[in-house]
């Protein structure tokens, strides 16, 4: 009898929060969208998000988050999924989706009109968003009546001295020192897919890295060392120098050679919620006007060609999608960095005690 | 303790179980099986010199910030348990206030601080004492700094409650006795005082080994702690890889605290052998 009476007990305490983690996860009319929060996630709470809610009822649940590629795993190991939508980095996202954790994407809701170009619209995701690691140059640390144009520059300490910065990653900076020793854009991934490339990338980096006073780990860090004087050149996030040059900071932004990234967005599978989120979707991707206003705002552009009719000539030309920069820059290969991040990471860190 | 109240500690056991022993055992899962039993994520970190050089370097840096804070923090303690008591709850209230404020946040301020156009250079700068900004930031110096502000409160905390427990009439009846105030506070007051201290030491120390925001935002590039390694695989999803190496840095911790345990029950509790 106690036997019984104990296990009816066990199970009881066992139901307990199953049952409250059903209760949460029902609420039909809510949205969870996992973004990276602060100012980004103001400007689109007030170019989407409350449009959104205001047009369909819907509420949107902006959540800030980081790692969201492991927050995946483990919402994929607990069979508890409880992102509606995610934003994702390019190696996030080349994990999230060999991993199968998206839902494939109905275009004909997401797009219906066909206004993004094929770049942007993957089977299980949508780019939403753009940004570029570029070369950062204090245009008063220059020496007189000389230009810093490129990587190579860059690697140029004679006819450019002063105190440089990098980040502390090896995706980008391979890229950049394969540029620097004068590869073509659209070599540099078949190359460095092989030991020789690799070992090239490596080799250049040696030359470079005495000059390097900081290896910066946060975006914020690059402006910070720019405005502070603490670095003449750095590899930054474009958005981040557009907001230093509005503070007055001389600070110009190279396109050549910069590292174009998509930022995707992408239905998690394991959603109930997967009409909100491509009405949602179809929102963010498909209003020119909002896109140019947002562009305007946070300088992390979509791919959508129609907002540059929106946009005046002098904002479009500091957007990293915009034509004239498109065709100096290269795209970050998302899928080449998730098979061989792990591998070249440990190098790179390697390297960076030596 | 009678049979009947022997029951009121289960809730506090459930709690230290599932809060505590599953995590430690999920991981040791995580590190061990993928599925089949494997030693592959050992095999990697003990296999590749620079994760050992980089834990090296942790257990280092661990072992600095935790004296500097004794060093540091023991004569805070002392001097604020040796004020009247009506003055004490001040100091300790200053003590305390950087407690309050975020890691990220205190960080941030060592970098305006040491910058190359920051406040110590500007002043260096100005008073003539240098030509050319010192390269401050960036640097395995600017770790140190920043850490043992940041866990200094902890230390003070720690060797305060410790004293405020010592008998100060024993310290008086040394004086009396005939001892001067460097002898009775060296047989009397500091073994007393000392195992308080040495929690104090310990606390720094493991909590300096899971550090990895400090080093990463004023650090050079040689300052990785294992923190750092961790929250990257942990990013990349090898999570099977992060728990070895925190499994490693478990096993090296307890290590390390049970000899400290040995030596301290070795040479503590025992000052009238030690004066002899």
């Amino acid at each position: 009898m106690t036997g019984i009476t104990k296990r009816h007990l066990m199970a009881g305490a066992l139901a307990l929060p199953l049952a409250a983690g059903g209760a949460f996860a029902a609420q039909a009319d809510t949205l969870t969208v996992a973004g990276s929060g602060g100012g980004l996630a103001q400007v689109m709470d007030m170019l989407y998000d409350q449009p959104f809610t205001e047009a369909t009822g819907i509420q949107i649940n902006a959540l800030a988050t980081t790692d969201r590629a492991s927050a995946l795993q483990a919402m994929m190991r607990s069979g508890n999924t409880i992102w509606d939508v995610a934003e994702l980095s390019p190696v996030d996202y080349a994990i999230a989706s060999t991993n199968g954790w998206l839902v494939p994407i109905d275009w004909s809701r997401a797009d219906p009109d066909g206004l993004l170009p094929d770049e942007a619209r993957l089977e299980d995701a949508a780019v939403v968003a753009t940004y570029s690691t570029i070369l950062a140059v204090r245009s008063d640390r220059l020496p007189e009546g000389q230009a810093m144009q490129s990587w190579a520059d860059f690697w140029d300490v004679e006819t450019f001295p002063g105190p440089r910065g990098l980040q502390n990653s090896v995706m980008d900076n391979l890229e950049f020192a394969l540029l620097a020793d004068g590869v073509e854009r659209a070599d540099i991934y078949d190359l460095l897919a092989t030991d020789e490339g690799v070992d090239r990338a490596f080799a250049m980096l040696d030359e470079i890295k005495p000059h390097i006073t900081a290896w910066w780990t946060a975006g914020a860090q690059p402006v910070q060392m720019l405005a502070d004087g603490e670095v003449a050149f750095t590899s930054a996030w474009n958005g981040r120098i557009t907001q230093l040059q509005a503070e007055g900071v001389p600070a110009d932004m190279i396109w050549q050679g910069g590292a174009l990234k998509p930022s995707y967005m992408a239905i998690i599978r394991g959603t109930d919620m997967e009409d909100a989120a491509h009405e949602y979707l179809r929102m963010l991707l498909t209003d020119a006007e909002r896109a140019a206003q947002f562009a305007e705002l946070v300088a992390y552009p979509a791919m959508l060609p129609q907002l540059y009719d929106h946009l005046s000539a002098e904002a479009g030309a500091n957007l990293p999608t915009h034509p004239d920069n498109m065709d100096v820059q290269f795209v970050t290969n998302a899928l080449f960095w998730a098979e061989h991040m792990d591998r070249l990471r440990e190098r790179w860190d390697e390297w960076m005690l030596e | 303790m009678s049979p009947g109240q022997k029951w009121t500690v289960l809730p506090a056991l459930a709690l230290a179980l599932v809060m505590f022993a599953v995590p430690v055992a999920l991981i040791f899962r995580e590190a061990l099986f993928d599925p089949a039993f494997t030693l592959t994520h050992f095999e990697r970190f003990f296999g590749r010199p620079v994760f050992q050089s980089v834990f090296r370097n942790t257990l280092m840096v661990a072992t600095i910030v935790a004296t500097a804070c004794l060093l540091i923090g023991y004569p805070m303690a002392l001097f604020i348990v040796t004020r009247p008591p009506r003055w004490r709850p001040l100091l300790l209230f200053l003590v305390l206030v950087p407690l309050w404020m975020s890691i990220l946040v205190r960080t941030y301020a060592w970098m305006v601080v040491l910058g190359r156009e920051g406040m110590l250079n500007h002043a260096l700068l100005t008073l003539g004492l240098i030509e050319t900004p010192l390269q401050m930031l960036y640097t395995s110096g600017a770790v140190y700094v920043a850490m043992v502000q940041i866990l200094l409160p902890i230390m003070v905390i720690t060797c305060y409650s410790a004293m405020t427990e010592i008998d100060m009439g024993l310290v008086r009846a040394a004086r009396v006795m005939g001892a001067g105030p460097v002898r009775a506070f060296r047989h009397v007051f500091l073994p007393l005082s000392l195992e308080g201290a040495l929690t104090g030491w310990a606390v720094i120390f493991i909590l300096s080994l899971g550090f990895f925001i400090v080093p990463a935002l004023v650090g050079g590039r040689r300052d990785a702690l294992i923190g750092n390694m961790i929250v990257n695989q942990v990013a990349q999803t090898n999570w099977g890889f992060a728990a070895a190496m925190a499994i490693v840095l478990l096993a090296a911790t307890i290590i390390l605290l049970a000899l400290l345990r040995l030596l301290a029950s070795k040479f503590l509790h025992s000052p009238r052998q030690e004066s002899t």
